[in-house]
């Protein structure tokens, strides 16, 4: 091969496409949902993972002391707390991931957190326990840690939040599972009409391919039209795909920042958009070319 | 230099097209294939154009030895060939010029070689001043010389003619087949497949007799033979 000029394959090819047209339009929405629905499950589960880590890397377990108890039985409790395992500790051994905070010292945080609201309760009328903030080491033992927290006397309520970051993880994987399965059907739906439309364009142009296989044109040279073709309907289908996800991804983003402020992280989609576009022309272009080429397949050949 | 050496060919469906032919073509020859209809006649060509492969036996075409030819190597080796069909084949909306040129663009042929050579080829078939003209504007026999410019487009070194008069009237015929002796005395080995006997009886070339999948006959300056 030789000498051939890119622009008279491409030319080929959006003359076929033209010529296609409703199932050009149909092939180029199918892919595109495909690549909206692939990107949307796919931020969804790297922002979960995000917060599943932030919760993971937080090591921590916060427990709250019976309102009744006695100033003498909340550090006797403290101190039963820190000769447990898997509590951190510094280089020489001392307790460090055991910090009290006093009813008192919660009150204050949380009227500086929520300024205005809780105003009217006083030191008198505070309705909080004391609780202990506890970092652990390792988060494999947490079960044994929460398991020993909750058998000593005066604690009331141990908080730990890998319950949650478990429940999170169960969810997600949960999804998953049902956008894969869904994510396989609409590939194959997706192939299967770019399929059928690059061989409309191949029947269209039997008798031409029928040509210049008797005067000797190469395998490539034949196929090549055809490919652009896939490669084009890979390539439209994703830049749409990436402004809808944009757009989808915007405004979920602000729902979810306005109503869990604080609590959970979200990307925004300057940090993806990258990924989002590289992501979806290469599923993009890699359906097209699989596209055409189980469309060419035999006829091709002879 | 074409050689058929006991070759058959079963069509999947089991039908016996090819009961063993044997026959050799030397370069520069100029041969009548001739024979009812489902004698076999079609069947030769397309395993000349490696349309479709032998059952059985031997062929060989110059250096390749189409029993053994790869797929790969296939568009190579018809670029030795150029075919004429009785239907032309020509693309409707492309002009005269273009579909010769287009023969030689999708070889890769650089534009300027293109350039050169088309006009040359149609002088060669008599069709000069015809280049802008779209085939429906021009006679059956003008269009079958356009395909015949076409097949020469590559200067292949044998040209394959199946029926090339068969949609054309009487007189236009003869014309399609002066210029494919013309052909023939520039070098090239000839195939014409035609059941006219008027033609055959006319130019006393060798006439190769095919019925049901044989040959029954094989004469030089011979006639065609009544009881095919
Ligand atoms: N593709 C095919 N599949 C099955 N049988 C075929 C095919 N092509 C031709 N034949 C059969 O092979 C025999 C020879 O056909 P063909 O070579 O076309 O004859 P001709 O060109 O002399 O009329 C006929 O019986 C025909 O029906
Ligand atoms: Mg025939």
């Amino acid at each position: 091969m030789r000498r051939y000029n890119i622009f008279y394959f491409i030319g080929q090819a959006f003359t076929n496409l033209w010529r296609n047209g409703l199932m050009t339009f149909v092939s180029i929405a199918v892919l595109m949902s495909l690549l909206v629905v692939i990107g949307g499950f796919s931020l969804m589960v790297v922002n979960i993972d995000i917060n599943l880590k932030k919760f993971g890397e937080m090591n921590e377990i916060v427990v709250f002391v019976d309102r009744e108890a006695s100033e003498e039985k909340i550090e006797e409790i403290g101190n039963t707390i820190k000769a447990l395992d898997n509590i951190e500790k510094d280089s020489s051994g001392n307790v460090t991931g055991v910090t009290r905070i006093s009813k008192s010292e919660g009150l204050r945080q949380l009227k500086q957190e929520n300024p205005g609201v809780y105003d009217d309760i006083t030191d008198e009328n505070n309705p909080l326990p004391d609780k202990f903030v506890i970092t652990y080491e390792e988060t494999a033992k947490v079960p044994e840690l929460d398991y020993q927290l909750r058998q000593i006397e005066g604690i009331i309520k141990v908080n730990n939040r890998l319950d949650l970051a478990t429940g999170i993880e169960n969810l997600k994987n949960g999804i998953m599972l049902i956008f894969v399965w869904f994510l396989i059907i609409l590939f194959v739906v997706s192939l299967f009409i770019i399929v059928n439309t690059i061989k409309l364009s191949v029947f269209a142009r039997k008798d031409e391919i029928s040509i210049m296989r008797y005067v000797g044109a190469t395998r490539s040279f034949i196929s090549l039209p055809f490919i652009f073709e896939g490669i084009i309907i890979g390539v439209i289908s994703s830049v749409i795909a990436y402004f809808i996800e944009w757009f989808l991804y915007a405004y979920v983003e602000r729902m979810v920042v306005s109503d869990y402020l604080q609590m959970i992280d979200v990307l925004t989609f300057d940090d993806v958009s990258k990924y989002v576009l590289f992501g979806f022309l290469a599923i993009g272009i890699l359906t097209g070319v699989v596209g055409s080429s189980i469309s060419l397949g035999k006829y091709s050949n002879k | 230099m074409i050689d058929f050496k006991n070759v058959k060919k079963a069509y999947p469906n089991g039908t016996m097209a090819l009961k063993g032919i044997d026959l050799h073509v030397d370069d520069g020859e100029f041969v009548f294939i001739c024979g009812h209809s489902g004698a076999g006649k079609s069947t030769i060509i397309k395993l000349l154009l490696r349309e479709e492969r032998i059952s059985s036996g031997e062929l060989i075409v110059d250096d390749y030895d189409l029993s053994k030819l790869s797929n790969y190597r296939v568009p190579q080796y018809r670029r030795k060939l150029g075919v004429v069909f009785q239907d032309f084949r020509l693309f409707p909306k492309k002009t005269v010029y273009e579909n010769v040129a287009f023969a030689m663009e999708v070889i890769g042929t650089p534009r300027r070689d293109i350039n050169k050579r088309v006009p040359s080829i149609l002088r060669t078939v008599n069709l000069a001043g015809k280049e802008n003209s779209l085939p429906n504007e021009i006679s059956g026999g003008e269009q079958q010389r356009v395909a015949l410019a076409r097949a020469l487009a590559n200067n292949p070194s044998i040209i394959i003619a199946d029926e090339p008069t068969g949609n054309i009237d009487p007189k236009m015929s003869l014309e399609i087949m002066q210029l494919l002796l013309k052909i023939n005395k520039l070098g090239k080995t000839v195939l014409v497949v035609t059941h006219e006997k008027g033609l055959v009886d006319y130019y006393q070339q060798r006439v190769v007799s095919l019925q049901n999948g044989r040959i029954v006959d094989d004469k030089v300056g011979g006639m065609y033979n009544e009881k095919v």
